[in-house]
């Protein structure tokens, strides 16, 4: 199990309770919800929310999650949960997001935290000549609460620029389910630009924004703070979750050759059948995560660098063009050509 | 549960000693019917309705404040219960022809319980009345206490969708003007970031008084969403509803509030739009305020950088 190192499954314990699994205990508390109802399946008991460094599993945050989802019954909820978590109280961390010299730090900072700032649902950051993108994986359980997470986690990184900035961004925000009725949350919470019923979950920016100089963390103790940032993440016992792992090994082998679960399995220091249960206990399968890594890859290379057919078909080990037509409506519902149209306009 | 005990320990208590009471008389009286004598849709009918009146006290009692309204209603259901019951009991228990004392146990409490009840379901009317007289600007013509905001008194968003869609409507037929005001915190996040979200939330409490305040018997205030407020402005042109925007807007900029924990003022400024209702739905309008919100709002730094 070498392979695994530092690397949290559905029940690790690994996020602290009083810091996520608190702010939305606390939002439920100020919204006059049962504590006793809101704990209920947890495994979790009121005197434990006190002790300190007490660390809850994923799962169990899901559980909270969906207990506190119905309770309040409101749609406001993930947005409000979004504007509590960034920066957050990790410490050195979370001081430099509060003092990044640039957008980009603080995004690149909030992607190699992503154990600490966003432990269910792991972004990624990936720029061009014109956007900064940032989309999400997930680590534990593939769609579980998907839109609650991507609500709050949008809320979360458009606020955190917003408070950097002390002003609105203009961030593009796009959604691969159809328009909900509380859109009003969405005008207020990621501004203007919204679109939903698009192939993926992402938000992107303009690039200047993201090199845009900020004044504050200049000198050395900007300098300290961001060593001593490094070091809290050097020292965190889990830094990726086992989906996020699996997917980033996927997407670097694709770029050698197609890649085979025997090969995978062996890559992780595991049987193919031992591989097969970790996936069955965390909710997917082999082939459902494989087709999840070639469908981003895909939409990334045809919305963010305008391939063609062919050469994603390459890239992905696709025999043909015709092959990789199919495979992507399959993935998203759409034909190539349907999705370059829908991207421009 | 303990705290209805508590609460209501002689009511309970008093139709809990009825019952055992009656009971007792009807053992003391009478003998056990045989199996074979039982009809279960007589049990299954009578004693389901003892039960579902049973239910109905505990209901009236957990959701109403102490008065006279759930007092007559509490005392009218009770009524009704020991009729039910005592029905019930002579399904298993076999008395004398004798005996005449049950049948006034079944049917004197039944018509003082009706009439109990009736009278407390004409003061609940007029209660229901004085409590719409505070709803007033809240909502018209219907209520759905599902879309209440849980944390201003006001309606949310879906509560407000309805509702505009009804005075759209009403609007075209009697072809009045109908404007839409939105109004927004400016830099309420600092707010929450500085005092706290409860701190936040107080905020919001008191600046809906304060708009209702400013607002005539006719209009409809209601919370979007976060720290928008949306007011629908029947029989109002555009001239008069800007005018009531700048007046609102003003109350908002000129309200001295005051931080729960040291009394320090908060200051509050916010920034308003207006649309007049065309021939549309409620979300194409909704769609429109937002845009000349934003259009109200355009931050000067973000050309900038």
């Amino acid at each position: 199990m070498s392979a695994l190192h530092r690397v949290y499954e559905l029940d690790t314990p690994i996020i602290p309770l009083h810091q996520q699994p608190a702010a939305l205990i606390d939002l439920a508390l100020a919204r006059g919800v049962n504590l006793d109802r809101l704990l209920r399946g947890t495994r979790l008991f009121q005197d434990q929310l006190l002790e300190p460094g007490r660390r809850i599993t994923p799962d169990q945050f899901y559980q909270l999650m969906d207990n506190g989802i119905r309770l309040l019954d409101n749609p406001d909820t993930a947005f409000l949960f979004g504007q509590r978590i960034l920066p957050g109280h990790y410490g050195a961390v979370s001081e430099q997001l509060r003092q990044a010299h640039t957008l980009h730090e603080a995004l690149e900072c909030l992607t190699t935290g992503a154990a600490l700032f966003s432990p269910l649902l792991a972004p990624r950051l990936v720029l061009d000549d014109h956007y900064g993108y940032l989309f999400w994986v997930d680590t534990c359980r593939p769609g579980h609460q998907r839109r609650f997470l991507v609500e709050a986690a949008m809320t979360a990184v458009y606020a955190l620029s917003r408070q950097l900035f002390a002003s609105k961004l203009p961030w593009e925000c796009r959604f691969s389910y159809p328009q909900p009725r509380h859109i009003e949350q969405y005008w207020l919470h990621l501004g203007e630009q919204i679109r939903f019923d698009q192939a993926m979950d992402m938000m992107r920016i303009p690039r200047q924004y993201l090199h845009h100089p900020l004044t504050p963390g200049s000198g050395l103790t900007a300098q300290m703070i961001r060593q001593q940032a490094q070091g809290q993440l050097q020292q965190l016992s889990h830094i990726q979750g086992f989906l996020q792992h699996l997917y980033l090994l996927l997407e670097t082998t694709l770029k050698v050759e197609n890649p085979r679960q025997e090969r995978i399995a062996a890559q992780l220091g595991m049987s193919t059948s031992g591989l097969k249960r970790l996936l069955k206990k965390h909710h997917t399968s082999y082939q459902q995560q494989l087709d999840q890594v070639r469908k981003l890859t895909a939409l990334q290379l045809i919305q963010w660098k305008q391939f063609s057919n062919e050469d994603v078909a390459r890239l992905l080990h696709i025999n043909d063009a015709a092959n990789f037509r199919r495979c992507f409506k399959r993935w998203t519902g759409l034909a190539p050509n349907q999705l370059r149209a829908q991207w421009v306009k | 549960m303990k705290t209805l005990l508590q609460l209501h320990a002689m009511k309970l208590g008093a139709l809990f000693l009825l019952a055992n009471a009656a009971l007792v008389a009807f053992l003391s009286a009478g003998d056990f019917k045989p199996l074979e004598l039982w009809s279960w849709s007589d049990i299954i009918g009578e004693g389901g309705t003892a039960l579902l009146a049973l239910a109905w006290i505990i209901l009236v009692l957990k959701s109403r404040p102490a008065g006279l309204v759930t007092q007559l209603l509490s005392l009218g259901l009770g009524c009704l219960f020991f009729s039910w019951w005592v029905d019930t009991l002579d399904e298993f228990i076999r008395l004398p022809a004798s005996v005449q004392w049950d049948h006034w146990l079944e049917s004197i409490p039944m018509p003082v319980g009706m009439l109990l009840l009736t009278l407390g379901i004409f003061h609940w009317h007029h209660e229901q009345l004085a409590i719409n007289q505070q709803m007033v600007k809240r909502e018209k013509a219907f209520r759905e206490h599902r879309l209440f905001d849980p944390v201003t008194p006001l309606g949310g968003a879906e509560y407000l969708k309805q509702h505009l869609d009804l005075a759209l409507v009403e609007a075209r037929q009697q072809r009045l003007p109908l404007a839409v005001v939105i109004l927004d915190i400016d830099d309420f996040n600092r707010i929450n970031h500085q005092h706290g979200f409860q701190e936040g939330d107080a905020v919001l409490r008191a600046l809906t008084q304060l708009l209702l305040l400013n607002l005539r018997t006719h209009d409809l205030i209601f919370r979007l969403a976060g720290d928008r407020f949306v007011m629908l402005l029947p029989n109002t042109g555009e001239q008069q509803a800007t005018t009531m925007a700048q007046a609102l807007k003003s109350a908002v900029d000129h309200f001295a509030y005051h931080n729960q924990q040291n009394g320090e003022r908060i200051p509050l400024t916010c920034c308003s739009a207006l649309v007049v209702a065309k021939d549309e739905n409620s979300a194409h309008l909704m769609e429109r305020l937002h845009l000349a919100l934003a259009h109200a709002k355009q931050p000067p730094r973000l050309q900038r950088a």
